[in-house]
């Protein structure tokens, strides 16, 4: 069995002490740069101290082989047999001095964690602090510039809900649970007609159809708003007023309703305009049956008439069939009257228009009809303007018009009043007003009075054509009639007990020499 | 003051009162001061090494469990950890094989073609193979090496962000 050389083991030990103090060296630098970059960290810390031990520990070992194989392979062993148990006992001291490092930095760790959570918290803290300080320090010197701003943006707001409430055309209104109004804009106050000095006024009182009110306080409870609810209301001034309401209702913090706002739209004029659509269709289709009826009946009629007189030149003038025969003829002639009427009013009769003065047709009226007006305690008052331009028209049935308004008036007035005629004229037309001081007309027959055949007087008294006719004329003449009851006083401008009837005619441009035409 | 420390300086001042008393006594039969016999530097070292793995041990324990301690560098610690053990093991069987050696199992000692004598036993291979134990400690300082480099380029790159 061959022996083991150990030159290889020496070999290794000189070099490996080398090495080892070289890299241990390394390391402690890089962990000295380390704390260099980082102080105040632990860790960087522990090892630092960690490399230094070891750096020591390699240092001793490394140097205590290399000069223990110098020694010894140079013959100065005895030199070496007293410096090994120097080495030896620093080799042991720092190897212990690496232990106490190590388990130093249990200990350290724990204290280096617990400082480092406070500290974080304290730096937290600290940050909040500044934060807030600064904040409070921003909000201290721009707080007057905030209020200012906030003041501002607030009063401008404010402001263009102020102008958008007080210059709506339409209702806008605020009232409390008991519908008394606590506050409502300008158009409010002029459309519903009462006073803006008025200190309560109750919403819930100014419906006139109680179904109407129950359904918006119905729906107010239940659904917390109403929508498009067609009310009717009368103002201080006596008008009906068509208003298209639309509400919310109100609630406290406990959800009771406390009130209600809404926005209400005044539908009048459309309604108006609405029903004379209505009512001019009508009237067309009515003119157009009664043309188509008269023309039928108008041939029969003057055959029968032609034979009646035929037959009573046949018989004596004081026979019974003479008086027979006359009293068909009588009957006749009426029936071919109101026949003549139907056509005049489905605008089908011969007409013989020319330039004509207004004024002049209802004095000649007038002179015809004022004396009978008088006796039954009738007084005219005539305002007329005397540069009314002409107007193009049939001057016998325009008579027919005015006298028709004029016996409708008388009808109207039994215990005596005022019959107002008032001429005007605007850019385009002539403008007649005939009012009366009568009993008016009411508002559920106000849409039928221009009806064929409708009459409120007895039966016998009216064939119910009167209206019909002068409604027949004037529009055959291009223009328009309207009834207006009650009246509204031209000088008062409030409502008057009566009725008015506006007729407008077109006016005939001056430079128009054509004054004659036949139709 | 405290009862406590307030006993500490009682204690303090009779020791220092009561010292050259005692130094001036009979001191043959005292047998105060214990003699250190040659095998106890032995023991201390071996001691030593033990205390230092125990501490490896620990630190190896710690940076792996630590869940803060998630960088690369703690790799090549943990690395260096388990390498300087094990040395540290390999040094204590060297120095206890070397302990049953004589100067008969040595061929031309202190020489540089010194040999270990044959026949060769377990506890002579043993000895010639911890002879060798650089091969263990200069890696372990290298892994030591890269890993405070690891951490020092980490700080660096932190920084400079």
């Amino acid at each position: 069995m061959t022996a083991l050389p150990l030159l290889p083991a020496v070999a290794v030990e000189f070099f490996g002490s080398g090495l080892a103090i070289l890299f241990s060296f390394t390391a402690l630098w890089y962990a000295w740069a380390l704390v260099r970059l980082r102080p105040d960290n632990f860790i960087w810390g522990f090892l630092f101290y960690f490399c230094i031990a070891m750096a020591a520990f390699s240092l001793s070992r490394g140097v205590g082989h290399m000069v223990r194989i110098f020694l010894v392979y140079s013959d100065h062993e005895p030199i070496w047999k007293k410096l090994s148990p120097y080495s030896g006992g620093f080799n042991t001291m720092l190897m212990i001095s690496v232990a106490a490092v190590t388990i130093y930095y249990h200990k350290g760790l724990e204290a280096y964690k617990a400082i480092r959570a406070k500290a974080e918290k304290l730096t937290e803290a600290n940050t909040n602090l500044a934060t807030s300080a600064e904040q409070l320090r921003q909000l201290n010197s721009h707080l007057e510039e905030m209020v200012e701003e906030r003041t501002r943006n607030l009063s401008e707001s404010e402001k263009k809900f102020r102008n958008f409430f007080q210059n709506s055309k339409d209702i806008i209104y605020f009232c409390d649970i008991n519908g008394i109004i606590t506050n409502i804009n300008p158009s409010g106050i002029r459309l519903l007609g009462f006073d803006a000095q008025q200190t309560s006024v109750n919403f819930h009182h100014l419906f006139n159809n109680a179904n109407v009110l129950e359904r918006y306080l119905a729906e107010l409870h239940d659904n917390g708003s109403v929508s498009d609810l067609e009310m009717q209301c009368t103002g201080k001034d006596g008008t009906t007023r068509h208003i298209l309401l639309s509400a919310n209702a109100l609630y406290d913090q406990h959800g009771k309703i406390i009130g209600c706002e809404g926005i209400g739209k005044d539908m009048t004029r459309i309604k108006t305009i609405t029903e004379q659509l209505i009512n001019q269709e009508k009237m067309a289709s009515i003119g157009q049956i009664a043309a188509g009826v008269a023309h039928e009946i108008n041939t029969p009629l003057g055959i029968i008439l032609g034979y009646t007189q035929l037959m009573m030149d046949d018989f004596t003038q004081d026979s019974e069939m003479a008086d027979n025969l006359k009293v068909v003829e009588r009957q006749t002639t009426a029936c071919r009257r109101i026949v003549a009427d139907l056509l005049k009013f489905s605008r089908q009769s011969e007409s013989e228009k020319s330039r004509i003065d207004i004024n002049r047709i209802i004095e000649e009226v007038l002179s015809v009809t004022e004396h009978t007006l008088n006796l039954h305690q009738i007084s005219v008052i005539r305002r007329f303007d005397a540069n009314l331009p002409a107007i193009f028209g049939d001057a016998e049935k325009l008579h027919q018009v005015f006298i028709n308004l004029f016996n409708n008036a008388q009808h109207a007035m039994q215990d005596g009043g005022k019959i107002i005629l008032q001429t005007g004229k605007t850019v385009q037309d002539v403008r007649v007003s005939v009012e009366d001081t009568g009993t008016g007309i009411a508002d559920s027959i106000r849409n039928k009075v221009f009806d064929p055949f409708f009459t409120t007087k007895e039966v016998g008294k009216g064939t119910g054509l009167g209206l019909s006719v002068t409604y027949g004329i004037v529009q055959e003449h291009g223009g328009t009639i309207q009834v207006e009851s009650p009246r509204i006083d031209p000088t008062t401008h409030l409502p008057s007990p009566g009725t008015a009837f506006h007729l407008r005619f077109p006016a005939i441009a001056k430079n128009n020499t054509n004054d004659k035409e036949h139709q | 003051m405290s009862r406590e420390l307030q006993m500490n300086k009682y204690i303090i001042i009779y020791s220092i009162g009561l010292t050259p008393l005692l130094l001036l006594g009979q001191t043959e039969t005292a047998w105060a001061l214990q003699s250190h016999s040659a095998p106890e530097g032995l023991y201390v070292h071996q001691m030593a090494h033990l205390l230092f793995m125990g501490a490896l041990a620990y630190l190896y324990w710690h940076t792996r469990y630590s869940p803060v301690l998630i960088s690369k560098g703690w790799k090549y610690l943990r690395l260096f950890c388990i390498l300087l053990f094990c040395w540290n093991l390999l040094a204590f069987a060297g120095h206890q094989a070397f302990e049953h050696l004589t100067s008969s199992d040595f061929i031309n000692k202190n020489n540089l073609t010194e040999q270990i004598a044959p026949p060769l036993s377990f506890v002579k291979v043993l000895y010639s193979v911890t002879k060798m134990d650089h091969f263990l400690n200069v890696p372990a300082l290298l892994t030591l090496t890269i890993s405070l480099r690891t951490f020092y380029l980490e700080v660096l790159k932190e920084d400079s962000l």
